[in-house]
């Protein structure tokens, strides 16, 4: 069994009076890649967000190589947060930065380097993800899938000891998809630790360590993929696998 | 047919020195109320969209108390009633142009503050989100991702307060600040000719205004994300001469 790095245990979730995560453990080993499947509003991105300690969970808690991180507060989470990478579905790169200034920002802010390391170290990763080339356009300029691949750029050159992606190619034209893919699946391949919610099933069998089924804020099922895929134990997974696929 | 132009009197109108005075006045007022609007203004929006609940009350308080009120009461109040109010104004130092530059400045921060909310306010949310990701803190992701974002879209609305406050500064003469439109005045109650004086101050206002233009979509340009200045020019234009404002 790996390493634990990130972990939930018993986490609560609530938005006024809709609770959103009734209560859901997980976690994620070091070079595994989970990947979340689940219909829509059944909690996945809410999970991600309170493993990105972007939200802090209602009750339960969220662990980050054994540190319990719901009890710090809002500053000491600010740095923590550097240590989880996040990757969304709309890119979010920032508008008035180049591909470069967005994947150096966290370098220079955050981690304090010098302008020229951190350029040497972004350009690295901007040739990793195959969009060097494009260090100079400002996000306007880039493809969707050039956009996602500078995301994760800007995530990865942090070095977090856990990726999460939020359905990072459901925004893409199709032709798209394929590009990002191969760059998430190289990035299990050389052994990151992986969080993924999507829809992309073959993705999901290709790569997963393990797939995790979650509806109405819980997780209903989880399997490796094989098992997951060919033989579904809850009925509720054989559903939602017969209606997707 | 015109009775009569005194092209001579015109033109020495233009270049006389009250003229020049007055109108450098006049832009000197707005271009520091501007200035200092845009700063208060900006600490008034950020109270407007604070989680406190009491900051917002203020902000409100704040906004509502200046545009509420005309600009001319303000003008008054600060100039006759502040100096009595409290003894610090009533040094020699509170010139009309202080009153002018303070007034000017309380009452405008009130319009700016809502111009810059809604700047901030049209950023994507996912802006901020990313930056929190990243490890940024609140300050640095407001200073270096938001803040450059939002000023492209409050770029035109200023620019459109400019004028707005350009014009204001001539109610300043109420209070004795020598600008453009008392420079005017005066050589016409001296001459009995009002088209020349009139039409000379008319003159400066527009290269005023004209030269505001050009600035401002400079600026536009300067803040439009793209490595191909070309690609996406933005319009001179974006500023109506004309503005509505009854102040």
């Amino acid at each position: 069994m790996a390493e634990v790095v990130l972990s939930a245990v018993n986490v609560h979730k609530r938005y006024g009076e809709l609770e959103v995560l009734k209560g859901v453990s997980f976690e994620v080993g070091r070079g595994e890649v989970k990947v979340v499947i689940g219909p829509s509003g059944s909690g996945k991105s809410t999970l991600l967000r309170c493993l990105a300690l972007l939200e802090p969970p209602d009750e339960g808690d969220v662990y980050l190589e054994n540190e319990r991180l719901s009890a710090l507060g809002e500053k000491a989470l600010a740095a923590h947060r550097s240590e989880v990478g996040m990757v969304f579905q709309r890119f979010n790169l920032f508008q008035n930065m180049t591909a470069l200034g967005n994947v150096m920002s966290g370098l220079i802010h955050v981690r304090r380097l010098s302008k020229r390391e951190a350029r040497e170290r972004a350009l690295e990763i901007l040739e990793r993800v195959g969009v060097a080339d494009k260090a100079s356009q400002y996000p306007d300029e880039l493809s969707g899938g050039q956009q996602q691949r500078v995301a994760i750029a800007r995530a990865l050159v942090m070095r977090p000891k856990a990726m999460l992606f939020d359905e990072p190619t459901s925004a893409l034209d199709v032709e798209l998809v394929r590009e990002v893919l191969d760059v998430m699946e190289s990035l299990a391949q050389e052994g990151t630790t992986m969080v993924v919610v999507t829809h992309e099933l073959r993705f999901a069998h290709h790569v997963a360590s393990a797939v995790l089924m979650m509806d109405d804020g819980r997780i209903v099922e989880e399997a490796p993929p094989d098992e997951f895929f060919s033989a579904p134990k809850e009925e509720r997974t054989q559903r939602f696998l017969a209606l997707v696929e | 047919m015109l009775a009569s132009f005194d092209t001579h009197l015109f033109w020495t109108a233009l270049s006389s020195g009250p003229y020049w005075r007055g109108a450098l006045t006049a832009l000197e007022l707005t271009v520091v109320a501007l200035a200092t609007a845009v700063v208060i203004g900006f600490f008034v929006a950020l109270g407007a969209l604070s989680n406190r609940r009491r900051l917002r009350t203020l902000a409100w308080i704040y906004n509502w108390l200046f545009r509420a009120t005309p600009t001319l009461l303000q003008l008054y109040f600060v100039w006759y009633a502040l100096p009595q109010i409290w003894g610090v104004f009533a040094g020699r130092w509170f010139t009309p142009f202080a009153a002018a530059w303070l007034a000017l400045s309380l009452n405008e921060a009130a319009y700016m503050s809502e111009i810059i909310r809604a700047g901030l306010l049209s950023v994507d949310p996912g802006q901020e989100l990313a930056g929190r990701t990243l490890g940024m803190t609140r300050r640095q992701i407001l200073g270096r991702v938001i803040v450059p974002q939002a000023v492209r879209i409050v770029i035109p609305p200023t620019g459109n307060e400019f004028i707005t406050l350009l014009k204001l500064t001539s109610l300043a003469f109420v209070i004795s600040l020598h600008e453009l439109l008392t420079a005017a005045q005066e050589l016409a109650s001296a001459t009995f000719q009002y088209p020349e004086p009139l039409l000379a101050a008319l003159v400066y206002y527009l290269v005023i205004v004209s030269a505001l233009m050009l600035v401002q979509s400079r600026l536009e340009r300067r803040f439009t994300w793209t490595s191909r200045t070309r690609r996406r020019r933005v319009r001179a234009a974006a500023v109506p001469a004309v503005s509505h404002d009854a102040r």
